[in-house]
């Protein structure tokens, strides 16, 4: 089977409220949705989201990489050739993946974001075209995922705001964005709220010096956090491992962690005990999935992590992940139109009370994307069928 | 500050910020073009045309001492009651004299039906539907304030700018009286409500400050762009 037609579309989807952490504020979900119609005429959706101060890609350069050299391949592919096998799904993944160039670019680390976009948009219609799931694939190993709550950076007030909110949703873990201001006032606040049964972490961005990262994490562990997620910033693995060293908390890689070797090179450095695994970050499915299988043999505990601002999209990939995983400690993503005033999918698949949700059954990624919705919020619209030049349309 | 004016300082907030936006202004300005005033009137068809479904839900979770008012209002809703006036039907009323065909006029119908179908299978965040009654109970009576103090302001504008006759406009002006005595029972209702159901203060003010998150009116009568652009959440789209 072939893929005959692409369509981007880059979107401005409003959230309900600002979702500031230490490096940026987000009022708006910048994702870009990639729609591939197959020659038997199923289509699939897949969604990249860009971030410059992640893989280095932005949503400009995302979109030109995906016109100029993933649709090029992507056109040229016979995805027949890679038959369906339950029995090696991974290798189906793998084979979907490899027909994905991965570029290269001296500003950019790697081109996660936009060959998530493809590879989830392939996935998607492959599937849907054999009426199979991807939880078919990847078998669930539990039926519901808990997912935490997120605390944005704000003010005292604010956050302890936020925590009542989650705590009358039934949030049982939350995860609070530091800043290295007022973080022990908007713990200690968060924590008077919430009670001693709710789990709590924290996350720097990479905005501590490993000086302060170590003294951020001394004054904290007395309000009982599960984990300390980036608080230095990307680098020398060793310079993480000197954190952990020092540090109460145990630690957690996210920007630190985005392709396969730096998964090698924390785990060698033994730099933390936990990586934030997240789909777009780390390249799609195949590319997440082999960071996962290296960290669980290396005793290295997981998050499934998510993209602020993410669609029902990612998020519906990162439920199979979370699902499938034989281990996963942590699960964030799925607030849907907790965060965004419009989702893409025609039911709704964010979690629900206590932050549970369902595993999803249907075929492909298991949602039904809705084409008036990413119409109303494209701010720009690439049809790779009749054009290869991204600013057209 | 007693559970009264707590909810009615919410419930006034958000009227305030509705009355002032950009958007409100716009349709009392008679500076909009035609089709702004038909979006208007396709969202506020929508979003009303869902009354009766809702307010049984309401009256299905309600404390006896609430049950007879709510259960007036959905009979009063669906003109059942002594004044016989249906309100969906003056919503379809509207909605044709402001050229909404029988095409147009069924889309809005599945439009209704689609947003309730959307809350029946969205996640529930709530533990209890103790919890999801008082949301939905705090929302409708929260509507019902914002009418009795302007519908009859927004029906002046259509008739004004988008040259609607009264005798079509009725929902609003109908809505300015009825929704007075609604607005002062609703505030009673929801003061029941929490009595009842033995909802703590700490509580109440976690659900209010969760179901007015956004502002409901600009969301429901001008969408989800438009309230996004009022927050500065996001530049108004080219």
């Amino acid at each position: 089977m072939r893929i005959i037609e692409a369509t981007l579309f880059a979107l401005r989807i409003p959230f309900i409220e600002a979702f500031a952490h230490s490096i940026k504020s987000r009022t708006y979900s910048d994702s870009i949705v990639v729609r591939l119609k197959a020659s038997d005429g199923t289509v699939g959706y897949g969604e990249a989201v860009a971030r410059p101060y992640v893989t280095g890609e932005t949503v400009e350069s995302c979109l030109e990489f995906m016109a100029d050299t993933l649709w090029a391949a992507v056109r040229q592919a016979d995805y027949s050739t890679a038959p369906l096998d339950l029995e090696s799904s991974l290798d189906w993944l793998k084979a979907i993946a490899a027909t994905l160039p991965a570029g290269t670019s001296d500003t950019v680390v790697a081109w996660n974001a936009a060959r998530t976009g493809f590879e989830l948009a392939l996935v998607d219609c492959l599937l849907k075209s054999q009426q199979r799931s991807l939880g078919e694939l990847l078998p669930p190993q539990r039926s519901l995922i808990t997912y935490s709550g997120v605390i944005t950076s704000s003010t005292v007030e604010s956050a302890a705001k936020n925590a009542r909110r989650f705590k009358q949703l039934g949030i049982s873990q939350l995860k609070v964005k530091v800043t290295g201001e007022n973080d022990r006032d908007r713990i200690a606040a968060i924590r008077e709220v919430v009670g001693d049964d709710l789990s709590l972490r924290i996350d720097g961005n990479g905005v501590y010096s490993v000086q302060s990262a170590i003294a951020a994490c001394q004054t904290l562990a007395e309000f009982k956090i599960d984990s300390a997620e980036q608080m230095i910033s990307r680098g020398n693995p060793a310079d993480l491992a000197a954190v952990r060293s020092a540090s109460p908390i145990p630690q957690m890689a996210d920007e630190s962690l985005i392709t396969l070797e730096d998964a090698q090179a924390l785990i060698a450095a033994k730099a933390c005990q936990f990586f934030n695994l997240r789909i777009s970050k780390c390249g799609g499915l195949a590319h997440t999935i082999a960071i996962a299988q290296l960290a669980q043999a290396s005793g290295i505990r997981l998050q499934v992590g998510c993209q602020v601002g993410e669609t029902a999209i990612l998020s519906a990939a990162g439920r199979h992940l979370a699902a499938w995983l034989p281990e996963v400690v942590f699960a964030e993503g799925s607030y849907g139109t907790l965060l965004l005033s419009e989702d893409v999918s025609r039911t709704s698949i964010h979690f629900g009370h206590r932050g549970q949700a369902k595993v999803l059954t249907r075929p492909g990624l298991g949602v039904d994307v809705k084409d008036a919705v990413l119409e109303k919020y494209a701010h720009q619209t690439i049809n790779l069928a009749t054009a290869s030049v991204p600013g057209l349309g | 500050m007693t559970i009264h004016s707590l909810i009615e300082s919410q419930y006034a907030a958000q009227a305030k910020f509705f009355e002032h936006s950009s958007s409100f202004q716009q349709l009392e300005s008679g500076k909009a073009p035609v089709e702004f005033y038909d979006q208007f009137i396709a969202n506020l068809c929508q979003t009303h045309l869902k009354s009766p479904q809702i307010l049984a839900f309401l009256y299905a979770v309600s404390p006896p001492e609430a049950a007879p008012q709510i259960r007036h209002n959905m009979l009063e809703e669906l003109g059942l009651d002594e004044a016989g006036i249906s309100h969906p039907g003056l919503l379809y009323q509207l909605a044709a004299a402001a050229g909404f065909d029988e095409t147009a006029q069924a889309e809005l119908t599945r439009a209704a039906q689609e947003q309730l179908r959307v809350m029946c299978t969205d996640p529930l965040m709530f533990g209890t539907i103790k919890e999801l009654g008082l949301s939905i109970l705090l929302e409708v009576t929260c509507f019902e304030w914002m009418l009795s103090r302007l519908s009859s302001r927004i029906g002046k504008a259509l008739e004004t700018h988008r040259q609607l006759s009264p005798n079509h406009l009725e929902w609003f002006y109908h809505h300015s009286e009825v929704d007075i005595r609604h607005a002062e029972e609703g505030l009673l209702s929801v003061a029941h409500y929490v009595d009842y159901y033995e909802i703590d203060p700490s509580e109440l003010e976690a659900i209010l400050d969760i179901t007015f998150r956004e502002n409901i009116f600009i969301k429901r009568y001008f969408g989800a762009i438009a309230l996004a652009t009022e927050t500065q959440m996001m530049e108004p789209m080219a």
